[in-house]
């Protein structure tokens, strides 16, 4: 309240604005507590094969909370808060289940099963992007054009995607039907996989986790390397400023969102095309917030939000394997900590995360 | 709207105008909500192909949720929480504050009212009721308490916060129900019964209730200060306090009111409502909570618009510098903005525990859905108590109705989200409706935005 509090922050702000070095510390410090605690608990049960299929496994369920975390990013950065990823990807995973299972019935008549299989999986995946990138309009064209609170087009999108995935899914996915081709398979890269610890954990993976893994590097390099990147951000920061100097601050924010759907959609089939092969209106669990969560740990930025969705995936994936081998431990208590540790992370404790200046706020022209 | 009709001095508002007023902010919402109708039964045209099952999917809707046998009660019984957990979005909204997490609040106060219920056996309705109640809503509060203090303090943002919260919670209650308050002699995983003193009444039961004088006493008490501030309140609108002036104290009036009410309630309600009762049905489920709710929405709104705590936390959520500028001290405000949000929502918790669930029990995994529902309620009613109220009946009656509607025309009951989201979309991009049916829309209306656009408090 006083001046004081108000200086010191401000220099807390400067210290460790960016200080991308913090997160990689604190994660591994949070790897290591965790693996300490794990091994604690069992009593040294879990041996090297298990700490490895442990972390694979966390990079498995890492993915689509990163996926989301990406979304949120590319939205927020350009100034437009999207709240409605959870809903994105459970089209996206309706979507992709329905075009995957049916795509095939059909695809298999004209070619082989294999080729239809795969065929179908990636159309199925291009179709999930393409449903969330609607839905991503949507939501830009209700708080671009229109100018409503974003946090009420992003919940519209979660109640409407809600709406109509359990309405199609008790219409017609609800009922026998014909077996589909399945999820995608394990593809591990040649060489690379061989490679002791890394290899199995990295690169022994199915398809959508290494796209995550690219995509990550990727819009860490568009946004803080082009000048398109610098453009998202000063129109998420300052949207006047980038107006004077002829940026198209609309255009700019549309094709952010739509970007970040394309991203969410991937984050959304991967529920149904990597996890598991059915669907079921509950299926995205929450992930699309968490992915936010991940988000602001990363302080808007691609690496921080790909250690915050790993530290997810950890909490999940050691949960799992403590409840194999001490079942006699409840599993809630495990399960609530990587919330309480992002609430922690939130309050400060690697320094203060500040969100693009001029998010949730409509831009009109003078 | 309240707002303006205080401001002008004097009785000078016609009637006239405050109908119209009314029609004018009814108009919007009703004909958006008609629309979101309109697109559903378009939907469902086409995916099923039949204009027979749109008239028997909404005669479904409709008969499920007003005419079927205890259908308009099950409906109410759906409104009550919605009333509560939208009002408790309202409160966050007004100060700027988007609480998502009311659901994890609402399982706080359901799990406190389970234990606090069960816990004492052989105390009176009336100490037991209350108290179960008010350690619910304290457990709510401490549970949204937490983030907001955490926002103020550290800017933490507050839909990150108690989203965490919110699956905290879940696992929490799941623990919770699962171990340490399990019912050791039930063979499903639920906290053992409630003693019937803690229970939230069920309308049939209150002529046998009221025989016991203690718990006429707790109706009297509870009713008396009702008319007290009602009479207050209405003592100090213009017109009744001119005719009052000179005439008597006050506070006489005031107290007087009071006094008949008790005295009605107390020495004739509980003979009268043992010769005729108009609620006899055992196997109906509406309970007092509904009167709660209802008496929750006038105080919040009173809260908001007529005390000085609520004009502060407006003035937080409309724009957090000048209120600063002005010596508000925000952190206090935001954390009892949250703290009531919280408090309302576990109220709730514990009402759905107590007067809904067959066991008067909380079940592990129990997911109610409410508290999402109400973010979509208090948006739709533009965080109005009173608009609240009303978007909480339908979509309380919606939820009731889906069922039979699903029964009866085999259209999921999911197409009821589908309406919801359009109708709160219609309503908040309302040029959106006005294109489509070419209304005139006013320009420059002021943008009655429910999260304001300052929304990072700065301590």
């Amino acid at each position: 309240m006083s001046t004081s509090t108000h200086g010191r922050k401000e220099g807390k702000r400067y210290n460790l604005r960016g200080a991308w070095w913090v997160s990689v510390l604190f994660a591994a410090f949070a790897l290591w507590v965790a693996f300490w605690l794990l091994n604690w608990v069992i009593q040294g049960k879990c041996d090297d094969r298990c700490v490895i299929g442990t972390l694979q496994q966390t990079f498995r369920l890492a993915t689509p909370i990163a996926f989301a975390a990406l979304t949120g990013l590319l939205c927020e950065r350009s100034g437009i808060v999207n709240i409605g990823i959870e809903g994105q990807m459970l089209m996206a995973a309706m979507v992709g289940y329905a075009v995957n299972l049916f795509g095939f019935q059909y695809l298999k008549t004209f070619i082989g099963v294999n080729a239809a299989g795969d065929l179908s999986r990636w159309l199925a995946v291009f179709a999930g992007i393409l449903s969330t990138v609607i839905l991503g309009l949507l939501l830009a064209v209700v708080s671009i054009k229109y100018k409503t609170d974003q946090i009420i087009g992003g919940t519209v999108i979660n109640i409407l995607s809600l709406g109509i995935t359990g309405y199609l899914y008790r219409q017609f996915l609800a009922q026998n039907l014909p077996p589909g081709p399945g999820t995608f398979p394990i593809i591990p890269i040649p060489g690379l996989s061989s490679i002791p610890i890394i290899g199995p954990i990295l690169f022994t993976q199915k398809p959508l986790t290494y796209i995550m893994l690219i995509l990550v590097v990727f819009i860490q390099y568009m946004l803080f390397f082009t000048p398109w990147g610098l453009r998202v951000r000063s129109v998420g920061e300052h949207p006047r400023a980038a107006d004077t100097l002829g940026i198209n601050v609309f255009m700019t924010r549309y094709i952010s969102v739509v970007l970040g759907s394309i991203v969410a959609g991937l984050g959304g089939v991967w529920f149904t095309l990597e996890a598991v092969d059915v669907f079921n209106p509950q299926m995205t669990n929450g992930l699309g917030f968490i992915g936010l969560a991940a988000m602001i740990f990363g302080k808007w930025n691609p690496f921080g939000a790909l250690i915050g969705a790993l530290i997810f995936g950890l909490g999940t994936s050691v949960t799992a394997t403590v409840s194999i081998f001490r079942p006699d431990i409840p599993s809630q208590i495990p399960q609530m900590l990587p919330y309480i540790l992002t609430i922690i992370v939130l309050t400060g404790v690697i320094g203060r995360a500040f969100p693009p200046a001029a998010e949730n706020q409509p831009y009109e022209k003078q | 709207m309240s707002e303006s009709s205080n401001a002008l001095p004097g009785p000078k508002i016609s009637t006239e105008s405050i109908l119209r007023q009314l029609l004018k902010a009814i108009s919007a919402p009703l004909l958006a909500i008609l629309t979101a109708f309109i697109i559903g039964a378009l939907v469902i045209l086409i995916t099923s192909g039949s204009l027979l099952s749109v008239f028997q999917a909404y005669q479904g809707l409709i008969s499920g949720a007003f005419f079927a046998e205890r259908g308009l009660s099950e409906s109410l019984v759906a409104t009550i929480p919605y009333i509560f957990l939208s009002l408790a979005v309202a409160v966050g909204f007004k100060t700027g504050l988007f609480n998502i997490g009311v659901e994890g609040q609402f399982d706080i106060g359901a799990v406190v009212g389970a234990f606090i219920g069960q816990a004492f056996r052989g105390l009176p309705a009336i100490i037991h009721l209350p108290l179960t109640l008010a350690c619910a809503a304290l457990g709510g509060a401490i549970w949204a308490g937490i983030p907001g203090y955490l926002k103020a303090r550290t800017g933490a943002h507050e839909v990150i916060t108690t989203i965490m919260m919110n699956y905290v919670s879940f696992r929490l209650t799941e623990y919770l129900v699962s171990g340490p308050i399990k019912d050791p002699n039930s063979s499903a995983v639920q906290t053992p019964a409630s003693a019937e003193s803690a229970w939230v009444w069920s309308l049939s039961s209150i002529p046998q209730r009221l025989q016991d004088p203690l718990n006429a006493l707790g109706v009297t008490i509870f009713l008396a200060a009702l008319a007290y501030l009602f009479a207050r309140w209405m003592i100090g609108r213009t017109n009744l306090k001119e005719r009052l002036k000179g005439s008597s104290p006050k506070r006489m009036v005031t107290l007087g009111f009071a006094a008949i009410v008790a005295l009605f309630t107390f020495f004739i309600l509980p003979p009268l409502s043992k010769a005729y009762w108009p609620f006899n049905d055992p196997y109906d489920r509406l309970h007092i909570g509904l009167i709660f709710a209802l008496v929750a929405s006038v105080l919040v709104w009173w809260l908001l618009w007529k005390t000085t705590l609520g004009f502060e936390l407006r003035t937080v959520g409309a724009n957090p510098n000048a209120a600063r500028y002005a010596g508000m001290n925000i952190t206090r405000n935001v954390v009892v903005a949250m703290a009531i949000s919280g408090a309302l929502a576990g109220f709730a918790g514990a009402i759905e525990v107590l007067g809904v669930s067959a066991c008067h029990c909380q079940q592990v995994f129990y997911v109610s859905g409410y508290g999402f529902d109400a973010i979509a309620i208090a948006l739709l009613a533009k965080n109005n108590p009173f608009g609240i109220v009303a978007a909480s009946f339908l979509f309380g009656s919606m939820r009731n109705g889906a069922d039979l509607m699903e029964l009866n025309s085999g259209v999921s009951k999911y197409i009821i989200s589908l309406i919801q989201a359009l109708a709160l979309l219609f309503v908040s991009a309302p040029a959106i409706i006005n294109s489509i049916y070419r209304r005139r829309g006013r320009k420059n209306q002021r943008k009655d935005a429910t999260l304001t656009h300052q929304r990072e408090v700065k301590s």
